[in-house]
């Protein structure tokens, strides 16, 4: 049984990394514009099936899909914050929730409606499936999702605490009318926010699309994931949201292997039962007392 | 012409109208004081400037332009930045970072430009240098108050808008606080004041404006304020005498 332990590792650490990526996307709305986005596993579902349909349907080369289906997901990032976000910017947060939890039904179901309710498959990033490393078998499509998860942390990080956009960003976030009276244009700072958010959710989806099923309904559990990642992690907090995603993945896939397979998605769920118990505020602690 | 000529200035929220028609002029090079009790309409009216309310009516001309009906942030590029009631310091970034955000007006300015400013401004103000890396909430009310000016200043605006800068702060932060307003006079800044302390107002002001319920008392300059039975009665003597 042991001797698989580091294949499992392996396996959930990828895993995680997709949940980590949702969940990046997830922390970045709340933190530059106190959104929590319960469409946010939406954006992953169209993500993959854009690149399901541009790969099959158009017959683009596979890295075009890949790149136009994220790029294309900006623009939808940027339509969604016009039509779910904007025009209750100056409601409560409440009223945005439920705005972004009527999205999340909708987005779903307008695919259903197109496409049908038959999942559909994608192949992986590169047509060599994987290596052996010592005892692992190095899977490429989750070495990549690892690599590009990475790549968006670091992207993330420098943008927020390097440049000149990313304090406008974490101010507009902060005090959206001191902001405006400094003179940044806070509507482009939500847009640019929603953009990026749609881009972290779209990564997740068109790489977790060779590993699992393109479905419907795979939007809401990632989603779900991606939320108890971020509350594992400490709410709103962007390592504990990347830690988070990668504990849930490790629990799961762990889980699955030791323990009962068909309750694989319920570890993850356990372990931010116990998070909730133990320590309440997650594992890094909340935004909120980050700014006291 | 007046750097600032507000007439007949009205605004309302949903609860009802609060200004009744204001007229109010700012000379360029000048401190005017905005005093008045609590809910007299002072901060309304900073608000109204600066482009923050959304039912505004009458005329709002600086340096011969309107501001009527434009947005905060084509008010602060027109060369009006406002330091608000509260300080409203970024809670969650830096003294440095904070500061570099008030230059945001000017998106031309280069990076380089931009650093030696934020440096300049933080000699002005010897406590922040030493808190340059210290996140906003962390500072106190007396730093806040300073951070928000700096911040301001960064706009290089030819009209700062003051909201209550004393309020909260200890008496001798309060002194260092009117210094500082005196200054950025001396080094060309006009500045319409908010105050509820009209003792501290009064005495950098070279002239003062009593608002009463959305409406001007009187107005005049300061000895005159001061002595203003009518003033003592309705506010001053209410809080100072």
């Amino acid at each position: 049984m042991l001797a698989i332990l580091p294949q499992l590792i392996y396996t959930g650490l990828g895993i995680g990394a997709i949940y980590a990526l949702c969940s990046l996307g997830f922390v970045l709305l709340i933190r530059a514009a106190n959104v929590v986005n319960f469409a946010q596993g939406q954006f992953s579902m169209l993500g993959a099936y854009i690149m399901l349909v541009l790969l099959v349907g158009v017959g683009v080369p596979y890295w075009a899909a890949f790149l136009l289906a994220v790029i294309l997901m900006a623009g939808f990032g940027v339509v969604f914050a016009g039509a779910v976000y904007w025009p209750l910017r100056h409601r409560s947060q409440l009223a945005v929730i439920i705005s972004t939890i009527g999205a999340s039904i909708l987005l779903p179901n307008v695919v259903l409606a197109t496409y049908g309710p038959s999942p559909a498959t994608v192949p992986g990033l590169f047509a060599n499936p994987g290596f052996m490393v010592g005892p692992i078998f190095v899977d490429t499509q989750y070495l990549s999702v690892m690599v590009i998860t990475v790549a968006m942390v670091v992207l993330q990080y420098v943008i927020f605490e390097k440049t000149l956009l990313g304090k406008k960003l974490q101010a507009t976030s902060q005090d959206k009318e001191m902001a405006s009276m400094l003179g940044i244009s806070v509507a482009a700072m939500v847009l640019i926010t929603f953009a990026y958010s749609a881009i972290l959710g779209a990564l997740a989806g068109v790489l977790v699309a060779p590993i699992l099923f393109v479905s419907v309904g795979m939007g809401g559990t990632l989603a779900l994931k991606a939320f108890a990642a971020n509350i594992i992690g400490g709410y709103g907090n962007i390592p504990g949201a990347i830690l988070g995603g990668l504990i849930i993945g490790l629990a799961e896939t762990l889980g699955a292997a030791y323990i009962s397979t068909p309750y694989k998605d319920a570890f993850g769920f356990l372990i931010l039962l116990l998070v909730l118990l133990v320590r309440p505020r997650g594992l890094f602690g909340e935004l909120i007392a980050e700014k006291a | 012409m007046s750097l600032l000529a507000i007439e007949g200035l009205h605004a309302r929220y949903n609860a009802g109208e609060v200004l009744h028609g204001l007229d109010i002029t700012v000379e360029e090079g000048e401190i005017v004081a905005l005093l008045g009790a609590n809910g007299a309409g002072k901060t309304t009216t900073l608000r109204a400037i600066s482009g923050l309310l959304s039912h505004v009516s009458g005329k709002i001309d600086f340096a011969g332009e309107t501001m009527l009906g434009k947005g905060p942030g084509a008010i602060v590029r027109a060369g009006i930045a406002h330091v608000p009631e509260g300080r409203r310091v970024f809670p969650g970034l830096t003294v440095r970072e904070n500061i570099l955000l008030g230059a945001s007006n000017r998106p031309t300015l280069k990076r380089a430009a931009r650093e030696q400013e934020m440096e300049a401004m933080l000699e002005h103000f010897p406590d922040l240098r030493r808190m340059q890396n210290a996140l906003g909430w962390t500072l106190s009310g007396g730093q806040q108050q300073m951070l928000a000016l700096a911040r301001g200043l960064m706009a290089t605006p030819k009209l700062l808008l003051l909201d209550e800068p004393s309020l909260g702060l200890a008496p001798l932060i309060v002194q260092q606080v009117f210094r500082i307003i005196a200054e950025i006079r001396k080094r060309g800044t006009t500045v319409l004041l908010v105050e509820q302390n009209a003792h501290m107002a009064l005495s950098v002001a070279d002239r003062g404006y009593v608002l009463e319920t959305g409406r001007i008392l009187v107005s005049g300059k300061p000895d005159a304020l001061w002595n203003d039975p009518k003033v003592r009665a309705a506010y001053l003597g209410g809080v100072e005498a």
